[in-house]
């Protein structure tokens, strides 16, 4: 139960991370960062690592 | 297309690329299965989770298989890859099942008894994911795996993990490292549900001896040594004193603890009337301060810092330009556990667990480990364990 809970956790987050990536405007910097962040919560929620 | 629109697709590929380059071995070790063949001794395979029914379809399942004598005896359960780093344990657990006859009593045999953490790695350390034994036939490749359960299957960590029955805390790692989560519950986390199965297998079938084969540094007081509870030191010791005289290599006995909860050593003895045992053989790879870790060091355990450590004194088992091949540690798990049984039987005249056909310190350093793998491909139909 607290496993899939966390599970739902990473899905909101990657979620939230994706959307301020298609909505960040300037900073190619930020745009970067976001992508990074969201590699473990992508793979984890693919179940790859 | 706008220019800022074409940047963020630019960089998603990239990303995606990224992802798929770091995260298919992983994805693909993580389903790498290894044929195992049922040798003429195993008379039947069946499933931790029948024992432990929370399990199933879980990571946590892994097959036990048995090799039941022609005779009535004592029973003996066998375990490798509690620690899927140390694959000395899973190899001599392998070559037991391809090649034992048992001709009086039951052996249980667990090759990849943390089956998760078989298949999770420690990537921030090196590890390779896979390493090959060269056999009569070709090589045959294995999944190199983590002492620890992949969090894919329990995740996640607590803060500390408070072991159960005892309630003694532990570190939060050891919830997924199955020397610490003995005796383990029937709903527990993952890794309790695997030692509760193996205890239920222990109880059920009233088995006598376990013995759990592990590796251990060369700079962990703990090692070459056979660690046994106050009710197997006997048996233990007299194994011990009797490699030495007879096949000249040094595998001392450490007591078990009885203030450290969670370990097989410890777990078993209290929580069944089964006598554990677990051997450690040493592992230069697993020690910190070497080199790259190689599958060429996995498997000659030779390292020059070790070696200056050795001349400095700082190890606990000798060593010299010769390293600590893996054939040493296999042959020497064996005749260890060979000589445990036999000790048994001695003692327990009314139980005998007698076998045949494994090899012992003097073959397997001599011949190899892959000497004694069986090829897949020609094995019989049916005789293929895919784990």
């Amino acid at each position: 139960m607290i496993m899939i809970a966390y599970y739902v956790i990473t899905a909101f987050l990657l979620v939230l991370v994706g959307w301020n990536f298609v909505g960040e405007k300037k900073s190619r910097n930020d745009l970067v960062l976001y992508l990074l962040v969201m590699i473990p919560l992508l793979l984890r929620l693919l179940r790859v690592k | 297309m706008k220019r800022e629109a074409l940047v963020k697709m630019v960089l998603a590929a990239a990303f995606l690329g990224l992802v798929l380059w770091g995260g298919l071995p992983l994805f693909r070790h993580r389903h790498f299965d290894v044929p195992v063949i049922k040798g003429p001794g195993v008379t039947s395979v069946f499933r931790l989770s029948e024992l432990s029914p929370r399990l199933k379809g879980t990571a946590g399942d892994t097959y036990v298989y048995a090799l039941q004598g022609k005779e009535p005896g004592g029973k003996a359960l066998l375990m490798g890859d509690t620690h899927a780093n140390e694959p000395e344990g899973m190899l001599s657990a392998l070559i037991v099942i391809e090649n034992a006859v048992v001709e009086k009593g039951t052996l249980f045999v667990i090759p990849f008894f943390n089956n998760s953490a078989s298949r999770n790695t420690r990537p921030g350390d090196g590890y390779p994911l896979y390493f090959d034994v060269a056999t009569d036939w070709g090589a045959e490749r294995f999944r190199f795996g983590n002492r620890d359960a992949s969090p894919l299957d329990q995740w996640p960590d607590p803060d500390v993990y408070i072991h159960y029955p005892d309630r003694q805390l532990l570190s939060f790692i050891d919830v997924r490292n199955t020397n610490r989560t003995w005796p383990g519950r029937p709903a527990g986390p993952l890794m309790e549900r695997v030692t509760f199965g193996a205890m239920e297998l222990m109880r059920r079938e009233k088995i006598d001896v376990a013995v759990d084969i592990h590796g251990a540094e060369t700079m962990f007081p703990v090692t070459n040594c056979i660690v046994a509870p106050e009710k197997s030191v006997k048996i233990a010791t007299l194994a011990a004193l009797t490699v030495k005289a007879t096949e000249g290599f040094e595998s001392h006995v450490e007591p078990s603890p009885a203030g450290f909860r969670g370990l097989s050593h410890r777990e078993i003895g209290d929580y069944s009337e089964t006598m554990p045992f677990l051997l450690e053989a040493p592992i230069p790879f697993l020690d910190q301060p070497t080199g790259p870790k190689t599958t060429k060091f996995l498997l000659d355990g030779k390292d020059p810092f070790l070696l200056s450590l050795s001349k400095k004194k700082k190890l606990f088992v000798p060593y010299d330009e010769t390293g600590w091949p893996l054939e040493k540690r296999v042959g020497q798990n064996l005749s260890v556990a060979l000589e445990i049984l036999r000790q048994f039987t001695k003692k327990s005249a009314a139980k005998p667990i007698i076998l045949r056909g494994v090899p012992r310190y003097a073959d397997v350093v001599k011949n190899g480990v892959g000497r004694y793998l069986m090829n897949p491909a020609k094995a019989p139909a049916g005789a293929v364990v895919m784990n």
